[in-house]
C-alpha cells in the first residue's frame, strides 16, 4: 500500500520516505501481505495494535525533543511497522464488512508526528475520512470503497479481488455459485446465461471456504513474517544500545585525553613565559649597570679636562710641577681601557620550543593499557559440527582489543610420544568457528587479547569437542513389518559417542512435507522403531556427544507393507550361495568342494540351509518363497538357536514344509520332530505363502498364485523364530519379501 | 409352497431350526435344519449346504458334528437337508440300507421305479437352494457346499457339475469314485446298467471334464476308516484325476480316525473356517 500511497498526488516523498519505503518493501513487498482479512484474526490482531497504539503518542513526544537523534532513527527502525500495516488493512476491512469506525485511531496516528511518517499521515487522514463515512453507507457504496481501497493498493489489490467474495451483491437475490473462471459470484440463474455459459462453477460456500483457507495460509505466512520481524527488529536494537555503548565508551576516553594534553600546554605556556620574563630582567639588569659605569667613566674624563684646563692658567713653575703630577694621572687614566662592549645583546635569542612530550600525549590519545586474560566460555552445546566448533570468550567492559589469538591442539590421549601441533589464529571477533577439525575429538582451546599496547595472558583453556561423524545405516540389514522396524548402524566413529538419534520422515505421498519424528538417546546402533502400517519411511540417523549432533546419515527407506528380512550369511551352508539383494538362494550344480563358510558357528552343517532375520516384533509376519516345481525343498521357521548339524523340521526348534520330488510324484511333508501329517497335495505350488502368526501360535502355508491353504501348525513360540530355507538339489529359492498378507489368508 | 417349523432351538446364539416342507421334486415331505447365525438377524448370510452320508436323517449332522461354534463365528447359514426321499412306498425302498430310503446317492434316477421320486440331485442343487434364498436372509450368489461319506460324493458332484455355482466345496471320507465301488448297486438301481450314465455322478470322471474354473477341494479322511481299507472311497483316484487337471486338492489323512463322526467333529471347524474363507473373498 505504501506503493499505492507514495504515487497519490500530492504526497511529498521525503528521503527519509523511501528509506521507510525501502525496509518495507523488502518485507512486505509479498503479495500476500494484502491477503489478510478473515475477518476473526483481523479483529484479534487489531486489539493488539490498539493496545500498542497507546503508547505511540509518547513515543512521538520523545522524539519531537531531539529530532534527528540518532535514537529516534533507530527507534523508527525497531518499531514494527508490519503491525501498524496489517492493522491498517485489517481496519479497512472491518470497516468494509461491519461498519463501524474508532475514531481515537486516526488522532493517534496523527500524534506521531515525525517526519519521515509525514507523507503517509497525509494518506492515512484523507482514507480515513473516506472510510469514516463509506463504512457508514449503504451496502451499495462498499464498491465505491473498494474502489478507494484499490486505489491506494496498487498493484496487489488484484489479488485481493480473486478471493474477495462481496457480500453486497443484490440483495433480494443473493449469488449463490461462484463461477471460478471470472472469479466472481453469481447468481444460480446466471449459470445458463451467455457469460458464464461455458464457466467452470462452484457452489459459493466451496469457493468461499477455499478462499477462507487461502486467506488463513496467508495469515499464517504474514504473522511468521511480523515475528520474524519483530525479532530483527529487537535484534536492531541490541545493535543499536551497543554502539551507543561502545561510542560513549570512546567519547569519554577522548575527552579525558584531550583535557590532560591543554593542561600540559597550559604548563608548558606558563613556564616558556616566566622564563622569558627572567631572561629579560637579566639583560636589563646588565645593560643598566654598563650604562651607570660607562657614566662614571664620563665624569672621571670631565673632572681631568677641567682640572688640566685650570692647570695651564697657573704659573710656569706650578705648571711644570703639577703637569708632571697629571701627566701621571692622565697617564694612569688613559691606561685603564673604558669598556664600551655593550654587554647584553638587544635582540632576542633564538629559543626552540620543546613540544615533544605534547607530541608524546597526543600520541597517546589512542594508547591504552594492555587488555587482561579473556574468559574462555564452555562448550556451547549443539554447536558443533564434525569439522568445526564455536568457540565464545568475552572480555572485561573497560578493555579495549584490537584482536585476539586463538589457540588450539587436540587434547592428548595419553600418548606424549606424538608431537601434537598447535594452531594460532588472529580473530577480531569474541567468537570463531574452528574449522577443519577431526570429527568427535576433544580440542583444546585458550586465547589471547592484544592491542597496541600489547598481549593479555592466557584465557584459562577450554575444552570443546567437535560433533561426531554420520553413522552408516545398515541398510541391507533392515528388518521391517507392518508395526516396526529394527534399524543397525555402524558408528561411524572411532571414539565412542553418547548416543544415537533416529529420524523417521513419513512419505504419505509425494509432495506432502512429511513430518519428522526423532527417537533420541538410543545407546546402541540398532533401534527398534514402531511404526505405521503400509507406509513409507525414510529413516536417517545421527550420533550425538557433547559438542551436538552428527550430519544425517544417508537416508534409508523402510516399507511397512507386510515383513522384510534379510537372509543371515553368517547362518549360509557352504553349499549355498545367497544373491545379493539377499532374496534368492542358490544351490549351484557343480558337485566340487564347497565353499569356504563364512567363519561362524552359526551355519548349517548338515542341510543346506539358510535363516532369514526377521524383524523381533510379535504379531503376524507372511512371505512367498518361489519355488521350482521339481525342486527338494524345505522351507518353514526356526529358533535361533535350532541344532545346525540337524535337518529342519527334524527338533523341537523348527517347523517346516519339505517337499521331495521323486520318480515324477511330489511329496509334502509339514515336518516337526520329524514327523509330518499325511497330506497330499494335487497341484504343485510355485510359489509358497508362509503365516508366521504369534498371537495365534500359528504357522499356515499356502499355495499363493491359487490361494489355497496347504497346512497349519499349532506351535507355542515363548521365543522368537526366524524363516529358514534349505535346498536338498541343485536350483533356487527366490524369496519375497515386504508385500502385504493375502486377503484369503486371513482365516487362518 | 409352505414351511413348517418343526423345532427351533437357540444355539451359539443363533438358532438351530428345523423344518417340513413338500418338495416338489421328490413329490414327498421331506425336513431339513436350518442354522441362523447371529448375524442373519441383520443381514444375509452366506449359505453352506451340508449332504449327510448313508442311512442319515437332518439330525444327524446337527447333533453329532459340533459345527455351531464355528458356524456362528463366521456368520454362516448352515442347511442340512434329508439323504433321500421319504414314505414313497417304493417297492424295496426300505429294504436295504445302500439303495432306497436314506441312501438317495444325490443323483436324479432315471430308471422308471424311482425316477419319480429319486430325484435328490436336483432337489438339494436346485430346489432347495431356492427355497432358502426365498424364505431365509441367504445371499443367493456364495454358496458352498461339503458332506460326508455318500454326502461328500454329493458335495464333490454338485461342485464338479456346477463350475461357479459353489465358491468352494470339501468332504469328510467322501466316495470319490462309487462307479468302481458302493455306487454300483444304487447307480444300477436308479440309472440302469449303463455305465456311461454313472459318470455323471462320479466324481473322479467329472474331474477329467471339469472345465477347469476355479475350485479349490480340501478332502479329510481318516486314516484308520475300514471303509478306506475296503477301497469303498477311492481317495486316490481322484486325487490321481485332479493332479492331472491340475485341481487343487489338499487331502489329508489324519491318522488313527475313522469313518464316524467323531472324526468329523474334529476336522468340522477348520472346513467351516475354509468355506468361510471362500464364501467371504
Amino acid at each position: 500500500m505504501e506503493e499505492g500511497a507514495g504515487e497519490a498526488p500530492g504526497l511529498g516523498r521525503s528521503a527519509a520516505s523511501k528509506d521507510f519505503r525501502f525496509y518495507h518493501m523488502d518485507l512486505y513487498d509479498s503479495e500476500d501481505r494484502l491477503q489478510i482479512f478473515p475477518e476473526e484474526s483481523t479483529r484479534m490482531r487489531r486489539e493488539g495494535v490498539q493496545a500498542e497504539m497507546t503508547h505511540e503518542p509518547m513515543r512521538g513526544g520523545v522524539k519531537g525533543k531531539a529530532p534527528g537523534d540518532l535514537g529516534e532513527e533507530v527507534d523508527e527502525l525497531v518499531h514494527p511497522y508490519g503491525l501498524e500495516d496489517d492493522h491498517e488493512l485489517g481496519d479497512e476491512f472491518i470497516e468494509e464488512n461491519t461498519p463501524r469506525i474508532e475514531v481515537s485511531e486516526y488522532p493517534s496516528y496523527m500524534m506521531m508526528g515525525s517526519e519521515q511518517r509525514d507523507w503517509r499521515l497525509t494518506g492515512e487522514t484523507a482514507q480515513g475520512e473516506d472510510l469514516g463515512f463509506m463504512g457508514w453507507g449503504s451496502a451499495g457504496q462498499c464498491q465505491d470503497l473498494r474502489e478507494a481501497y484499490r486505489y491506494s493498493h496498487g498493484r496487489a489489490s488484484e489479488e485481493y479481488e480473486c478471493y474477495v467474495i462481496p457480500e453486497e451483491e443484490d440483495e433480494e437475490e443473493v449469488a449463490d455459485i461462484f463461477c471460478v473462471t471470472c472469479k466472481t459470484p453469481i447468481r444460480a440463474s446466471e449459470k445458463d446465461q451467455d457469460e458464464h455459459k461455458q464457466h467452470e462453477v462452484t457452489p459459493l460456500s466451496k469457493a468461499l471456504e477455499s478462499a477462507k483457507d487461502e486467506i488463513h495460509k496467508n495469515m499464517y505466512k504474514l504473522e511468521k513474517q511480523i515475528i520474524e520481524m519483530e525479532n530483527f527488529a529487537s535484534h536492531l536494537e541490541e545493535v543499536f544500545i551497543t554502539v551507543e555503548e561502545n561510542f560513549g565508551r570512546q567519547e569519554q576516553n577522548f575527552e579525558s585525553h584531550y583535557n590532560e594534553i591543554l593542561e600540559t600546554l597550559a604548563q608548558k605556556y606558563e613556564e616558556k613565559i616566566q622564563a622569558l620574563g627572567e631572561k629579560k630582567k637579566e639583560k636589563l639588569e646588565a645593560l643598566y649597570g654598563q650604562l651607570v659605569s660607562c657614566g662614571e667613566n664620563l665624569d672621571t674624563c670631565k673632572e681631568l679636562m677641567e682640572t688640566i684646563e685650570e692647570m695651564c692658567h697657573e704659573e710656569k713653575v706650578d705648571f711644570i710641577k703639577d703637569a708632571v703630577a697629571m701627566a701621571d694621572r692622565l697617564g694612569k687614566f688613559l691606561k685603564t681601557k673604558t669598556d664600551v662592549e655593550i654587554s647584553a645583546q638587544p635582540d632576542f635569542e633564538d629559543q626552540t620550543l620543546d613540544f615533544s612530550d605534547v607530541e608524546e600525549l597526543m600520541g597517546s590519545i589512542n594508547t591504552i593499557p594492555a587488555p587482561s586474560a579473556p574468559v574462555i566460555n564452555p562448550q556451547a552445546p549443539n554447536s558443533a559440527t564434525g569439522s568445526s566448533v564455536r568457540v565464545c570468550w568475552s572480555l572485561y567492559s573497560d578493555d579495549t582489543v584490537e584482536s585476539y589469538q586463538l589457540s588450539y591442539r587436540p587434547v592428548q590421549d595419553g600418548s606424549p610420544g606424538k608431537e601434537q601441533t598447535e594452531v594460532t589464529m588472529t580473530i577480531k571477533e569474541t567468537y570463531c568457528s574452528v574449522t577443519n577439525l577431526l570429527p568427535n575429538t576433544q580440542y583444546e582451546f585458550w586465547v589471547t587479547a592484544q592491542n597496541r599496547a600489547g598481549l593479555s595472558p592466557t584465557s584459562e583453556r577450554a575444552v570443546y569437542m567437535t560433533a561426531p561423524c554420520p553413522p552408516i545405516i545398515k541398510s541391507k540389514e533392515i528388518r521391517s513389518c507392518e508395526e516396526a522396524a529394527l534399524i543397525s548402524w555402524e558408528s561411524g566413529n572411532l571414539n565412542p559417542v553418547d548416543s544415537y538419534t533416529v529420524e523417521l520422515t513419513q512419505a504419505e505421498m509425494p509432495g506432502a512435507s512429511g513430518v519428522t519424528e526423532s527417537v533420541v538417546g538410543i545407546p546402541t546402533c540398532e533401534c527398534l522403531v514402531q511404526l505405521q502400517p503400509r507406509q513409507s519411511y525414510t529413516i536417517y540417523v545421527r550420533a550425538l556427544n557433547v559438542g551436538g549432533p552428527s550430519a544425517r546419515s544417508e537416508p534409508a527407506t523402510v516399507h511397512t507393507t507386510g515383513s522384510y528380512f534379510p537372509l543371515d550369511k553368517h547362518t549360509c551352508h557352504p553349499r549355498l550361495t545367497v544373491s545379493e539383494d539377499g532374496l534368492t538362494v542358490v544351490r549351484s550344480e557343480r558337485r566340487g568342494p564347497p565353499r569356504e563358510p563364512v567363519p561362524s558357528d552359526a551355519h548349517f552343517t548338515r542341510c543346506a540351509a539358510v535363516m532369514g532375520n526377521l524383524i523381533p516384533v510379535r504379531g503376524r509376519h507372511y512371505w512367498e518363497v518361489e519355488v521350482d516345481e521339481c525342486l527338494d525343498y524345505t522351507v518353514g521357521v526356526a529358533f535361533e538357536n535350532v541344532p545346525r548339524q540337524e535337518d529342519l523340521g527334524a527338533n523341537r526348534l523348527s517347523w517346516c514344509m519339505r517337499h521331495t520330488f521323486a520318480s515324477s510324484r511330489h511329496k509334502y511333508e509339514f515336518l516337526h520332530k520329524t514327523t509330518t501329517p499325511d497330506i497330499r497335495i494335487t497341484v504343485p505350488p510355485k510359489k509358497i505363502g508362509i503365516l508366521l502368526d504369534y498371537e495365534n501360535a500359528k504357522l499356515s502355508f499356502f499355495n499363493v498364485d491359487i490361494s489355497q491353504h496347504l497346512y497349519t501348525f499349532s506351535c507355542q513360540l515363548p521365543q522368537f523364530v526366524h524363516p529358514c530355507f534349505s535346498l536338498e538339489k541343485p536350483g533356487c529359492l527366490k524369496i519375497h519379501n515386504g508385500i502385504s498378507m493375502p486377503k484369503h489368508i486371513t482365516f487362518y | 409352497m409352505t414351511l413348517k417349523q418343526f423345532s427351533s432351538s437357540k444355539c451359539f446364539g443363533g438358532l438351530q431350526k428345523v423344518f417340513e416342507h413338500h418338495s416338489v421334486e421328490l413329490k414327498c415331505k421331506m425336513k431339513f435344519a436350518v442354522y441362523l447365525p447371529p448375524k442373519a438377524e441383520t443381514g444375509k448370510c452366506l449359505v453352506l449346504y451340508w449332504l449327510s452320508g448313508l442311512t442319515c436323517i437332518e439330525q444327524n449332522f446337527i447333533s453329532k458334528s459340533g459345527y455351531h461354534q464355528a458356524t456362528s463365528e463366521y456368520g454362516l447359514v448352515v442347511i442340512a437337508p434329508d439323504t433321500s426321499p421319504r414314505g414313497c412306498s417304493i417297492k424295496g425302498e426300505e429294504d436295504s440300507w445302500d439303495v432306497g430310503t436314506g441312501a438317495g446317492f444325490y443323483v436324479n434316477a432315471t430308471e422308471d421305479l424311482w425316477k419319480t421320486n429319486y430325484r435328490m440331485y436336483a432337489y438339494v442343487s436346485k430346489e432347495l437352494p431356492q427355497l432358502i434364498n426365498d424364505n431365509f436372509p441367504a445371499d443367493p450368489q456364495r454358496m458352498s457346499v461339503f458332506g460326508h461319506s455318500m454326502g461328500g460324493h454329493g458335495a464333490l458332484i454338485c461342485a464338479l457339475k456346477n463350475p461357479r455355482k459353489y465358491k468352494y466345496v470339501s468332504a469328510f471320507a467322501p466316495l470319490c469314485n462309487p462307479v468302481l465301488c458302493w455306487g454300483k448297486k444304487a447307480f444300477t438301481g436308479y440309472l440302469g446298467i449303463d455305465q456311461s450314465k454313472w459318470e455323471a455322478y462320479d466324481a473322479t470322471c467329472l474331474v477329467k471334464s471339469y472345465p477347469g474354473s476355479q475350485l479349490d477341494i480340501l478332502i479329510d479322511q481318516g486314516k484308520d476308516d475300514e471303509f478306506l481299507s475296503d477301497g469303498q472311497l477311492l481317495p486316490d483316484n481322484v486325487i490321481a484325476s485332479c493332479t492331472e487337471k491340475k485341481i487343487p486338492v489338499v487331502f489329508r489323512l489324519p491318522e488313527g480316525y475313522d469313518h464316524s463322526y467323531y472324526f468329523i467333529a474334529i476336522f468340522i471347524a477348520d472346513h467351516i473356517r475354509h468355506h468361510a474363507k471362500y464364501l467371504n473373498a
